[in-house]
């Protein structure tokens, strides 16, 4: 698929954009600044001061899985953002393609860090959830210190994401529990 | 069948706790046997195979892949040159399509036939109609490899190789190194990787 029908489709998908093209006098949103990295710094971006919860989506332009709970995420970081959720965004499109991750982030009404992997993938995939093989859509939740809370393997939902993230951003100081 | 002592070792594993017994939450866990080996599955050529069925003297791989996905696109040529290659060495090689066709529909049956023929695809490539064997197998991520060698026990299970976007610069041939170990008689010198790909979109 051509990225600026995948662009298209997804921002639609997300509940985002209507199906008909904007008005003229409506401007596109700025594009979101992507940097292209490798783990190290992705998990720098996760372990940031600032934050009490961090949630990771791995992503792709193309992936239609990941555009269909976009939505979900969207709102539910729209919701929870002013209590100290940051969101980070990594897709596994092709690094050249950085324009149109950006784009689509914009047009889904998403901000926040945006990242192209790099690298190999079991590096990657090992620093997010060494129990992970790696299919898309996957999302993980960090407290604010940085450790891994919660995997979700596969698409997530706003139900979901209430139940493990609200918990998180209501007690903040709560030790990860033991299983 | 092709051979018998391998038939009898996949075949115990065809129960389902003996798939259970060897699966672990990233898939197939190393020794194990191929579980399902007994479920048959269309072929493109309207035959119905299972797993036991094309086992090789020497080993048999199983690749959980499709059509749409970008990522088993990508190593698509390498998947259908390792298993073209090493069938005419002994290892029995066939390829499994577990996707729902209802969610991707270029992962439908005669859109397999197609993809099979333009790549010169020599072995087989099969509809797991119910995802059974896939869930069996822990598998979760288009593509994935499971190769067992001659005893029946997995070996090997993971990525293709390191590289997948460009074949020219890859460093590290997982699959094709543990494939001549194999044949060699020997252990893999990398028994598992990962590798980013798709989700199997599952039957329900």
């Amino acid at each position: 698929m051509l990225p600026a029908v995948a662009a298209a489709r997804f921002a639609v998908a997300a509940g985002l954009l209507a199906a008909q093209p904007a008005p003229a006098s409506v401007p596109a949103p700025a594009p979101v600044a992507v940097t292209v990295a490798g783990p190290a710094a992705i998990l720098d971006a996760v372990k940031a001061p600032g934050a009490t919860a961090v949630l990771v989506n791995v992503w792709a332009t193309w992936c239609e899985p990941c555009r269909e709970e976009m939505p979900d995420l969207v709102r539910f970081y729209r919701e929870h953002r002013g209590k100290g959720l940051r969101l980070v965004t990594v897709s596994v499109d092709d690094e050249d393609q950085a324009a149109t991750v950006g784009r689509v982030l914009a047009s889904a009404g998403l901000d926040g860090k945006a990242f192209i992997k790099t690298g190999g993938d079991a590096a990657f995939i090992d620093s997010l959830d060494p129990k992970w093989r790696g299919a898309i859509p996957a999302t993980f939740l960090f407290d604010g210190k940085g450790t891994r809370r919660h995997s979700w393997l596969g698409a997530v939902t706003y139900q979901a994401l209430r139940s493990r993230v609200g918990e998180l951003l209501s007690a903040p100081d709560k030790k990860p529990s033991k299983k | 069948m092709k051979l018998a002592h391998f038939a009898v070792a996949l075949a115990i594993a065809a129960t389902p706790a003996a798939a259970l017994a060897g699966e672990s939450s990233g898939g197939l866990t190393l020794g194990s046997k191929a579980p399902q080996a007994t479920t048959k599955m269309k072929n493109i050529d309207g035959k119905q195979l299972s797993i036991a069925d094309v086992a090789g003297k020497a080993g048999t791989l199983v690749i959980f892949t499709c059509n749409h996905c970008p990522f088993a696109k990508d190593w698509e040529q390498r998947i259908v040159e390792l298993a073209n290659g090493y069938t005419a060495r002994g290892i029995g090689a066939v390829l499994i399509n577990a996707n729902n066709p209802d969610m991707h529909p270029e992962d439908g049956y005669a859109e397999m036939q197609t993809r099979a023929k333009s790549r010169g695809m020599k072995v087989p490539y099969v509809v797991d109609e119910t995802s059974a064997v896939a869930k069996a197998f822990g598998a979760s991520v288009t593509p994935e490899a499971f190769l067992f060698d001659k005893s029946g026990k997995l070996v090997y299970h993971g990525a293709i190789d390191d590289n997948r976007k460009q074949p020219d610069k890859v460093q590290a041939r997982y699959l094709k190194d543990a494939l001549d170990a194999v044949l060699a008689g020997k252990a893999p010198p990398v028994a598992e990787t990962k590798s980013l790909g798709c989700g199997i979109k599952f039957r329900s």
